[in-house]
């Protein structure tokens, strides 16, 4: 067990590390870079938890896709840092008390850990149900029977994401040459040749095909 | 009766969009008017579905979802007001090139989402109707993505509101965290006893609220609304401005009174800062402003602040309160929006208030109309703002809040100022722009049915609005 | 719907027909309709008159459900009873006289309909307060009179003088009806009611009851009746208060005759009479009207002899009539008060009507230093003129015989300190009358024309239609008081008020009938010695006046002052009152209330939005940063609020 804890505190502690450095990172590269690494230590921490689907749901979407475009965005975009400080100074004083306002706030919350009478004490511990299950396994339980009504809404949610995508940024451009594939397949050589006499010196001249 | 029974019209318009969206994908030159058509005819028969077959109250997925007389009575105002708003939209979609099927197919996911979000029994429910409801108004915002406002208008609104999502989801990660549950019923049974309130539940309370409160743009979660008012296309603006207000109110109603009808101490001095705070901003911004959709976005988050003083009252009257004045708002607002709408010079939409100068001399009817909407919203008597602000008014005074009532009536005595102003540049000052005709019959039905309800005429109907209104609250309790 | 409504609303019909559309239906067809509707009031009015008067008769007649709230209810009626009968003869009678009348003398006015619809207006408000069964009704049309005597006043809108003359009688009067309606309201304390008939009803229980203002005692129905009567004294011009109607001469002259002679101004009369039941039981306020009647009475004649002005002189005469009305009305004498306001009515329309004939004939010139001689180019004028000097000065079978010398033996009969004041001012009061009055007469028509040549070359006769209401008049000055002494005062007053008026009309008239023959007689002798000495002054010896004039400077300046009270009230009250008000003005009003109201509440809203748009940066960053701040400070609020801060 002390392994365990001790795995905990030091993929925490650089889970904590890389979210702060994301902020402080000069560079926005960087700063993605140590997104990454935040995610891999959070993944580390869902298998700690036991939780291995979660872990590599993390590791394949979020750093396999997701923080990879952001990483080509971030380089392909041309961010004036320097602007973007710009006021730091000045909004710093009320962002830091507003900060620790915040901080004591949560402390408070923190410190007086009770939960409420009646609530169930045992939410951190496996439910009986899914002993013996695998996580996969447990989730698709769920997921398709208790949970079907906001899994079926999520399905809605990135249909609309997708048309949206669609609708802001798809645009036809009448000057692109495309790939018709139907047309293509449907080409013949009676439609596609055609043989012309020449004689020798003489050009081609004028023809319908151009 | 069948298992799917209560969220049947919500069924019908997802898979009707569906089918609209696979419709416009494969015509060849978009079909917009015929699914304009057909989306307006799915709104119609989602609530002839809605009044006719679906049993209430009741419930489905395991209580997830609930339908009773509170859900049919704001799915009726949600459907009505999409419809409207699609229906005022033809002439500008088409004079700026926007006559593109996906337009009326996200806003019907959008509805969706809304009548989802009335229906949240519990917080995850909440949270994905919300999502729905708010991406689709996120692209809709950014709809007119050559224009540079547009897209401005969609990104702040989608990077405002995953922040607000982002605080929702906070919240209510803290509420599961010191309740266990995220069922409204479960969490009320828990927070029976009030010595037991705990900071972390309060904390997650307030996020919670903060996240929805930014629906309905509560001051200070409210700096998107005039940006993205003006930046986005005028249509969309008039359905921003309507069904879904009305749906993030009815939401807040059904968490503060279903789930924390235990914590309402708690709550309710939050919901009177945020309604003082909403109401003199809303009343106080609108006055310097010039372009008439800032103003109506100050004038939408005034109003919201009237409807949060309701909610503050705690009480089945109050909610009544809250749920009259959403309907009436949204038929002020609808209505003001289809006028707006109708604002088109030779070289595009005019959107400053000093170009309605004149009207009553150049287009007498539509200054009457807009008359009627400005002294509405005004709440002055004899039109149905008037009965807005006074069934809500009567309710914070019944609840012992009368400070706020008081606090509440001088908001809108500033309010009315900037109505009447509009008013008095309608028929006092000389005519100084020229209107041009405008396309279809939408704007002028819309306008024409919003200005009779809220004209003298709604004298008719408000009695029945006010009894069903009645039942609708009590539902909560 | 029956005749009490038609007297009462016809002239409101009038009113709103000729000041609505007057330019419409034209000049004549207003004159017309206002003068036939309030005819027909007239005609209507003489049998009401004659059925409660004679038969005994008395009626209430319902209009309105008016007001109903908490303790306080009534409802809007027509009170009809031998007072109210009288009142509704004289005030439709000289009305529609004067409307006549009016026809003529306003020929070449280019706003007649305008005249015309004020006319009426001011009848139908006359006719509301002389048939009110309540107080509040009462206020209604008192006030409803005071407006018309406002607009009638400034007809002549584009004279300051009259303007400022109308300004003052509304000021003036605001100060009686302040009074008026602080009795009106102490009333309503003490007997829960304003219903004339609830309130008498209760006056007899509280004739001991007390008032404790701040520490001190008074007598609860003295006070209230002082307090009505401050409004009668404003209404009734009397002394102190009086200021406002030699200088409501600028309205045109029919409106003198109507409301500044026969009606309105009586009104204050009729307020005590109608309220006799509480004066009857207020004897120390009763004593005060008696005091500042006769006082008025005195001090007005006394003006009357100096003045040269023709309608000043007629108005500080109508002054001084009303003071003894008020003897009368203070002295328990209420019919004989009544009875004077009914001959009053008759022959000071009469004089105010002459002199608006003389006027007219004169093209609007008014000192009579400039008249002189008229006799034979007006002789019909001056022989009405004649006959209303003679009823004034009370010459024996006049109508002014009949009801000034019974006011007189009155104030005798009842005796005590007040009542010798009384009589020796009233008194001394008909000699003075007596003597402007021929005086007025003397100067105007007889002697040296003194006018010049081209004004006497065009003096002629009034029209038939301005001399018909003259003779009309005239037949009432000679004989209103012979024909109806017997009822107003004499043996069958009692029957004929019918419980009208307190006390069968006045406990002292019964003794006046037993009162020694010097007394009865000494009116009329103070009516020769004025008639003598104005003779003397005016015909006889015109050098004599001027003589003692310069002899007396002092006094006669004094007089001709007016006692000074306008310089006196324009020291005490106007100029103060202009101190005080530009002083409010610029630094009440402009700096505090403009200043921190709505000019800082206008400027504190802008800034504050401005400052609101500040914020809207249109920067994301800024948006979600306040989003952070207010959900942070949200949290700390219910911390601390559930921890009890």
């Amino acid at each position: 067990m002390i392994w365990t804890a001790f795995a905990f505190y030091v993929f925490a502690f650089f889970t904590v590390f890389a979210a702060v450095m994301v902020i402080f990172a000069r560079n926005p590269v960087h700063s993605v870079l140590y997104l990454i690494l935040a995610f891999f230590n959070a993944a580390a921490l869902f298998l700690l938890a036991g939780a291995e689907f979660l872990a590599l749901l993390l590791l394949i979407v979020y750093v396999g896709a997701v923080m990879v475009l952001f990483l080509f965005v971030v380089m392909m975009l041309d961010i004036d840092f320097v602007a973007l400080r710009e006021g730091f100074a000045r909004y710093l004083p009320i962002g830091l008390i507003i900060g620790l306002l915040l901080i004591a706030e949560l402390m408070v919350v923190a410190t007086s850990a009770s939960v409420l009478p009646g609530a169930p004490l045992d939410v951190a511990l496996p439910f009986a149900k899914f002993i013996g299950m695998d996580n996969t396994q447990a989730l698709g339980t769920v997921l398709y029977t208790d949970f079907v009504y906001p899994f079926q809404i999520a399905g809605l949610i990135l249909l609309v994401a997708m048309i949206g995508a669609i609708v802001l940024t798809l645009r036809h451009r009448p000057d692109a040459r495309r790939q018709k594939i139907g047309e293509q397949v449907r080409r013949d050589p009676a439609r596609a040749v055609r043989l012309v006499h020449l004689a020798p010196g003489e050009g081609l001249g004028q023809t319908e095909s151009d | 009766m069948l298992a799917v029974n209560p969220i049947l019209p919500e069924l019908l318009l997802a898979v009707g969009a569906m089918v609209l969206l696979m419709i416009g994908a494969f015509s060849r030159d978009g079909a917009y008017g015929l699914i304009r058509t057909l989306s307006l005819v799915l709104f119609g028969l989602a609530a002839f579905v809605l009044l006719a077959f679906v049993d209430s109250p009741a419930d489905a997925f395991g209580g997830m979802f609930r339908v009773d007389a509170f859900a049919v009575f704001v799915k009726v105002l949600i459907l009505v007001a999409a419809g409207f708003a699609l229906m005022v939209a033809d002439d500008y979609l088409a004079y700026r090139g926007l006559r593109r099927f996906e337009y009326p197919v996200l806003i019907l996911l959008a509805t969706v989402g809304m009548m989802l979000m009335v229906s949240a029994h519990t917080l995850l429910a909440l949270y994905v109707g919300l999502e729905l409801q708010s991406l689709a108004l996120y692209v809709l915002a950014a709809f007119n993505r050559d224009r540079l406002r547009s897209s401005e208008a969609g990104l702040k609104y989608f990077v405002l509101g995953a922040l607000a999502s982002g605080m929702l989801l906070y919240g209510i990660s803290l509420i599961y965290g010191f309740s266990g549950t995220l069922d409204f019923a479960i969490l009320a049974e828990r927070l029976k006893n009030p010595a037991t309130v705990h900071p972390g539940l309060l904390t997650g309370l307030v996020f919670l609220f903060a996240g929805l409160v930014f629906k309905i743009s509560a001051v200070p979660f409210h700096m998107w609304t005039p940006d993205v008012y003006e930046g986005a296309p005028t249509p969309v603006t008039a359905l921003f401005a309507g069904a879904p207000k009305a749906a993030a109110m009815a939401l807040i109603l059904r968490v503060l009174m279903e789930a924390f009808p235990g914590m309402v101490e708690e709550w309710r001095q939050l919901v009177i800062i945020v309604a003082i705070a909403t109401m003199a901003v809303g009343s106080f911004a609108a006055l310097v402003q010039t372009n008439i959709k800032r103003l109506m976005a100050y004038s939408s988050i005034a109003n919201m602040g009237f409807a949060l003083a309701g909610v503050a009252a705690a009480t089945p009257e109050g909610v009544r309160g809250v749920l009259i004045y959403m309907v009436i708002y949204v038929l002020m607002t609808v209505g003001s929006f289809a006028l707006i709408l109708a604002m088109r010079r030779e070289d595009g939409w005019s959107e400053e208030i000093e170009d309605l100068a004149g009207l009553a001399t150049t287009r007498p009817a539509m200054a009457a109309a807009m008359a009627i909407f400005m002294f509405s919203l005004a709440g002055i008597p004899l039109l149905a703002g008037f009965f807005a602000k006074l069934y809500v008014f009567l309710a914070v005074v019944h609840a012992g809040l009368v400070w706020l009532a008081v606090v509440g009536f001088i908001f809108s005595v500033v309010a009315a100022v900037y109505y009447l102003r509009i008013v008095k540049v309608m028929y006092l000052d000389p005519p100084k722009v020229e209107f041009s005709p405008i396309a279809g019959s939408g704007i002028p039905f819309v306008a024409g049915v919003t200005a009779a309800l809220n004209s003298p005429l709604h004298l008719l109907f408000i009695w029945p609005l006010v009894l069903v209104a009645g039942i609708a609250a009590n539902a909560l309790f | 719907m029956n005749q009490f409504h038609v007297i009462v609303f016809g002239p409101l019909v009038g009113f709103l027909i000729a000041g609505l559309f007057g330019r419409r239906i034209g000049d004549r067809a207003s004159m017309l309709l206002t003068s036939l509707l309030v005819s027909l009031s007239a005609v209507l009015s003489i049998p009401v008159f004659i059925d409660t008067a004679f038969s005994g008769g008395q009626f209430s007649v319902p209009v309105l459900e008016w007001v109903q709230v908490g303790m306080l209810h009534f409802t809007w009626s027509l009170h009809v009873d031998t007072l109210t009968a009288v009142m509704l003869v004289v005030v439709t009678v000289v009305s529609s006289l004067v409307h006549w009348y009016s026809i003529g003398y306003m020929d070449e006015d280019p706003d007649k309909p305008r005249f015309f619809a004020y006319l009426s207006l001011f009848t139908f408000a006359m006719l509301m307060l002389v048939s009110a069964d309540n107080l509040v009704q009462t206020f209604f049309g008192w006030e409803g009179v005071g407006l018309a005597s406002y607009l009638l006043i400034g007809f002549w809108f584009k004279k300051p003088s009259a303007n400022a003359a109308a300004i003052k009688a509304f000021v003036v009067n605001r100060v009686g009806d302040f009074g008026f309606s602080l009795g009106i309201f102490a009333l309503f304390m003490v007997t829960g009611s304003v219903g004339f008939e609830k309130i008498f009803a209760k006056v007899p229980s509280l004739a001991q009851a007390d008032f404790i203002f701040l520490g001190h005692q008074a007598h609860a129905l003295t006070v209230i009746g002082v307090l009505l009567f401050i409004g009668a004294m404003g209404k009734s011009a009397q002394i102190l208060l009086h200021t406002w109607l030699p200088d409501a001469m600028e309205g045109p002259t029919p409106v003198s005759a109507l409301i500044h002679a026969a009606t309105m101004v009586t009104a204050g009369v009729f307020l005590v009479a109608r309220m006799s039941p509480l004066y009857e039981h207020a004897p120390a306020a009763a004593d005060l009207v008696t005091f500042i009647g006769a006082t008025t009475a005195f001090f007005a004649a006394t003006v009357g002899l100096v003045q040269n002005d023709i309608k000043r002189v007629i108005a500080y005469s109508t002054c001084s009539q009303l003071g003894y009305m008020f003897v009368a009305a203070g002295v328990s004498a209420y019919g004989a008060a009544i009875f004077h306001l009914f001959t009053h009515a008759f022959f000071k329309a009469l004089l105010f009507l002459g002199a608006g004939s003389v006027i007219h004939a004169m093209h609007h010139e008014q000192d009579m230093r400039r008249m002189g001689g008229l006799r034979p180019m007006i002789p019909l004028t001056y022989l009405m003129m004649i006959v209303g000097t003679l009823a004034l000065t009370g010459f024996p079978l006049t109508a002014g015989y009949f009801s000034k010398d019974s006011i007189i033996e009155a104030a005798f009969a009842h005796g005590g300190s007040i009542g010798e004041y009384a009589f020796v001012m009233t008194v001394v009061a008909a000699a003075l009358t007596s003597f402007y009055s021929w005086r007025l007469i003397f100067l105007t028509f007889h002697g040296r024309p003194r006018a010049s040549e081209e004004v006497l070359a065009h003096v002629h006769e009034s029209p038939a239609v301005m001399t018909i209401p003259l003779m009309v008049l005239a037949a009432g000055a000679l004989f209103a008081g012979w024909g109806f002494h017997e009822f107003f005062v004499g043996e069958a007053r009692g029957e004929f008020w019918n419980g009208a008026l307190a006390a069968g009309g006045g406990r002292v008239l019964d003794h006046i009938h037993h009162l020694p023959w010097t007394i009865t007689y000494l009116p009329t002798v103070m009516m020769v010695l004025g008639f003598v000495i104005a003779f003397w002054f005016y015909l006889a010896n015109p050098a004599v006046p001027v003589a003692l004039a310069q002899r007396m400077n002092g006094l006669y300046r004094f007089l001709l002052n007016k006692w000074y009270f306008d310089e006196l009230y324009d020291l005490l009250f106007v100029r103060p009152a202009f101190r005080i008000g530009r002083a409010l003005w610029k630094i009440g009003d402009g700096r505090i209330i403009d200043g921190l109201g709505p000019d800082g509440v206008a400027r504190a809203v802008m800034a504050g939005a401005a400052r609101i748009r500040r914020i809207q940066t249109g920067c994301i960053y800024t948006y979600a940063f306040a989003m952070l701040i207010g959900v942070v400070l949200l949290v700390a609020t219910v911390m601390l609020a559930e921890r009890g801060f």
